[in-house]
């Protein structure tokens, strides 16, 4: 039940902070071209990554032996994980600017006014591009946790109702979720998807975990600390 | 064709950053891989997320002394 939750969770919160950057991206193209041709373009790039998830998904469970996929799969949660935790360090030390959706959007929309006389083609790969390449984190996500811990149904799920959640929100406000706490949100799930990636990784090399799964608890607490020394040494003054 | 490279590019940035970083990341699982099965001790494998997490620091105060200077 614990691992069911967890997976359900990393997938859910992974998909949650793409789908808000993906919907920036088709808002921004909608508002400013009419709505014909991101919509097209982002149901054409929902289909390409269900696709991907349909036949990587049921490669991985049916034709890679378990060790193996926790060995490779965990290797590269890890690295995956410990890329977006690196991002959130220097974003909370205030080394690199926060994402800012309100930002992104009037970037995208200032790009296309500079283009408003060339066809609508712009407007449907711009939205097409943009969530096709953030779902594909959201791909790797809902693939890595599924594939890795057995339960590919309820990480698909998570995946699917994160997307639904963001979408609605889209379409009742109009405007870029700038309110979501993407920053604080991508802290958490490089936190769990480390903790998890570990947890795989370990397993897939023959180790196993005293407590078993309860493990990525203090894997999690571990890179917690970790993350907020980073940050506390990049904060110090003589670090300036 | 650029769009494939672009998507190419994505995909290489999920896990990659900095080539540097992510080659000690690698080394210490593959350090692991060799030696953790051998050393059958409970708990020993805390041992690897601390060395990733203590690569986490370095890498990013590294970076982060890197972009203020």
């Amino acid at each position: 039940m614990g691992a069911q939750l967890l997976t359900f969770g990393a997938a859910f919160l992974g998909s949650g902070v793409e789908s808000v950057e993906a919907l920036t991206i088709v808002l921004a193209v909608g508002l400013t071209r009419g709505w014909r041709a991101p919509l097209l373009g982002t149901l054409s790039a929902l289909g390409l990554l269900a696709l991907l998830v349909a036949i990587f998904g049921q490669l991985i469970v049916t034709r890679v032996p378990e060790v193996t996929l926790k060995l490779i799969i965990g290797t590269l949660i890890v690295l995956f994980g410990l890329r977006w935790l690196h991002k959130a360090v220097l974003r909370s030390a205030g080394v690199v600017a926060m994402h800012d959706e309100n930002r992104a959007y009037a970037q995208t929309v200032e790009s296309l006014r500079a283009n408003q006389q060339k066809t609508d083609w712009i407007g449907f790969t711009l939205a097409l591009k943009g969530v096709f390449l953030e779902g594909l984190e959201v791909v790797f996500i809902v693939i890595a946790v599924g594939g890795t811990s057995g339960g590919m149904g309820v990480a698909v799920a998570g995946g699917l109702l994160a997307m639904l959640v963001v979408a609605g929100a889209g379409v009742i406000i109009r405007r870029p979720l700038a309110q979501v706490p993407e920053n604080t949100l991508k802290y958490a799930v490089g936190i769990i998807l480390t903790s998890v990636g570990t947890f795989w990784a370990a397993e897939g090399m023959g180790v196993s975990w005293p407590l078993d799964f309860v493990s990525i608890v203090g894997l999690a607490a571990l890179y917690l600390v970790a993350s907020r020394v980073a940050v506390t040494l990049i904060r110090r003054p003589v670090f300036a | 064709m650029r769009w494939l490279r672009s998507a190419g590019a994505e995909v290489i940035g999920l896990f990659v950053g900095d080539w540097f970083q992510t080659g000690i990341s690698v080394a210490i699982l593959g350090a692991g891989w060799l030696a953790l099965p051998r050393l059958h001790v409970e708990g020993v494998a805390f041992a690897l997320a601390v060395a990733l997490a203590v690569q986490l620091i370095l890498a990013t105060t590294a970076e982060a002394r890197a972009k203020k200077t």
